[in-house]
C-alpha cells in the first residue's frame, strides 16, 4: 500500500539530502513547531504521553469534519531533535484519515537514511511517536 | 568546606568574561545535539556525543589521532582551558571532560549549571558557529587510571570495593532492563552488578538550576552510602554518560584520588556471559 502523498514527498525530500541538509531540515522544523494551542493546555495530561522519548512528549488526534485527523503535540523547546522529527510525522499525516494513519509500516522511515543525522535512540523516539499517532487514530475510530 | 578542586568548576559569570579569551575554548556537549544550532554561548564550539565523541564503528570512543584532529579543527592547543557545559545537567558535558582527561587534556572545566543556569539568567544565545584556525594538537598517553574495562569490574566486585550504580532505581533493582524512555538500549538481564550501592546521578545536583549540589551534601550523600574517599571506586550507568558526572562529583568535587568510570556500563554487564547478577526485587 502507498505512503499518504505528503508523507511520500517527505521521505523522498530526506532520502536526496546530505546529512547536513538533513539536519538543517530538522533545526528549521524545530524551530516553526507550533505550541500547544491554548484550549488543550487543560487537558494535557489526558494526551498520549510517549515514553519512547526521553523528552516529555504528549499528543492529541482531533477529528475533523472530512473525517482527517489533525495532531497537536508538546514538545519541550529544549529538545528540538524531538520536535523536528515529530514534524516530520504531523506534516506527512495531518488531515489523513484514521485507516491511512494505520497502514503506515513502522519502517517507513528507512529510505530516509536518517541514521546518518540522528543517533539510534532517537530514531526509537520517532518511532514511538508514530505507534502513538496510531494509537490516536484507533481511539477516534472506535469513537465514530 | 568547599570543594577539593574548585579549579575544575567555573560559574556562568566567568564564562561570559572569557567567551573572547583565546586562551579558552568554551564546548558544548548536549544531550540533544540540535540545540547548539538553535542557540550557543557566544563564541562557544559544539561537540557531538553521538557524531563527534564516538568511534564510528566498534563500541568504543573515538581513536587518540582522531581526538587529536577534533582538537585541531576546534583550534584548541595542549595549552589551552576547555570549558564544557550542556543540557541535562551537564550529563554529556561530564562525559566530554572525562573523555578529554582520557587523552591527557588536563585544563578542563565544567561550567556550574549548564545551559539551563546560562538560559535562566537570560544571557545571550547566538546561532553563530565560530571558526577557528587549526592547531597542532598532540594527546598524551591515555590516562588508564580512570577508565574501568570489565574484568577490573569483576574483580571490584569480588573484593567488596565500592560500587555505585547511578542508574534509576528500578533499573537497579532489576525492575526495568533499560533506562525508562530508552527501550533500545538495554540488556537482556536486569539487576546491578553485586555489591553496588545505588546513588541516582541526579541525587548530586540542584534540580532548579542545574548546579551541582554543596560539599557538605555531595559528602553525605556518598559516605552515607559507604562510599568514601580511602577506597577505590568505579562508576556505572547504561552506557557510561551518566556516570561519568558522579565521576567528576566524586574526583574534583569530593576529592577522591582513585575513581573510574565503567563505560561498558550495563549495556555490556547485563549482556556478559557468566557475569554475576543481583537483583532486588
Amino acid at each position: 500500500m502507498p505512503l499518504p502523498p505528503k508523507l511520500q514527498e517527505t521521505v523522498d525530500d530526506f532520502a536526496s539530502m546530505t546529512r547536513e541538509e538533513k539536519l538543517e531540515t530538522l533545526i528549521a522544523y524545530a524551530e516553526a513547531f507550533p505550541p500547544l494551542p491554548e484550549r488543550l493546555k487543560a487537558i494535557r495530561d489526558k494526551m498520549e504521553a510517549v515514553p519512547e522519548c526521553m523528552t516529555p512528549v504528549f499528543l492529541i488526534g482531533e477529528k475533523q469534519t472530512d473525517g482527517g485527523i489533525i495532531f497537536y503535540f508538546d514538545i519541550p523547546p529544549q529538545s528540538p531533535t524531538v520536535r523536528g522529527l515529530a514534524s516530520v510525522l504531523a506534516n506527512g499525516l495531518n488531515g489523513c484519515a484514521p485507516e491511512e494513519i494505520l497502514t503506515v509500516p513502522a519502517d517507513f522511515f528507512l529510505p530516509m537514511n536518517l541514521q546518518e543525522a540522528v543517533s539510534q535512540q532517537r530514531i526509537n523516539g520517532f518511532m514511538g511517536v508514530l505507534a502513538h499517532m496510531k494509537h490516536e487514530a484507533v481511539r477516534l475510530l472506535e469513537t465514530q | 568546606m568547599s570543594y577539593a578542586h574548585p579549579e575544575y568548576l567555573v560559574e556562568t559569570d566567568w564564562v561570559a568574561e572569557h567567551s573572547n579569551d583565546a586562551s579558552v575554548r568554551i564546548i558544548e556537549s548536549d544531550e540533544d545535539p540540535l540545540l547548539y544550532a538553535i542557540g550557543h554561548i557566544p563564541g562557544a564550539a559544539q561537540v557531538d556525543w553521538f557524531s563527534t565523541l564516538q568511534h564510528p564503528l566498534r563500541r568504543d570512543f573515538l581513536t587518540k589521532e582522531k581526538f587529536e584532529e577534533v582538537n585541531s579543527n576546534l583550534g584548541i592547543t595542549n595549552d589551552t582551558t576547555v570549558v564544557f557545559y550542556g543540557d541535562k545537567s551537564n550529563w554529556f558535558a561530564c562525559y566530554a571532560l572525562w573523555l578529554f582527561q582520557y587523552y591527557g587534556h588536563e585544563n578542563v572545566k565544567i561550567m556550574n549549571g549548564g545551559r539551563l543556569k546560562w538560559e535562566k539568567e537570560n544571557r545571550p544565545l547566538v546561532k553563530e558557529v565560530p571558526s577557528y584556525a587549526k592547531t597542532t594538537y598532540k594527546a598524551k598517553e591515555a590516562v588508564k587510571s580512570i577508565r574501568a574495562f570489565r574484568d577490573e569490574v569483576l574483580k571490584q566486585s569480588n573484593t567488596k570495593k565500592p560500587l555505585v550504580d547511578v542508574r534509576s532505581p528500578k533499573e537497579y533493582s532489576g525492575e526495568l532492563i533499560s533506562m525508562p524512555n530508552y527501550p533500545q538500549e538495554g540488556a537482556t538481564r536486569g539487576g546491578h552488578i553485586p555489591g553496588a550501592v545505588s546513588i541516582p546521578w541526579a541525587q548530586a545536583v540542584n534540580e532548579a538550576d542545574a548546579t551541582f549540589k554543596t560539599p557538605d551534601e555531595l559528602r553525605a550523600l556518598y559516605e552515607g552510602k559507604g562510599v568514601k574517599a580511602d577506597s577505590e571506586v568505579i562508576a556505572y550507568c547504561r552506557i557510561g554518560e551518566r556516570s561519568s558526572l558522579t565521576w567528576f562529583v566524586l574526583k574534583y568535587l569530593l576529592g577522591y584520588p582513585n575513581v573510574k568510570n565503567y563505560d561498558g556500563s550495563w549495556t555490556e554487564w547485563g549482556n556478559l556471559v557468566d557475569a554475576p547478577i543481583e537483583k532486588s526485587i
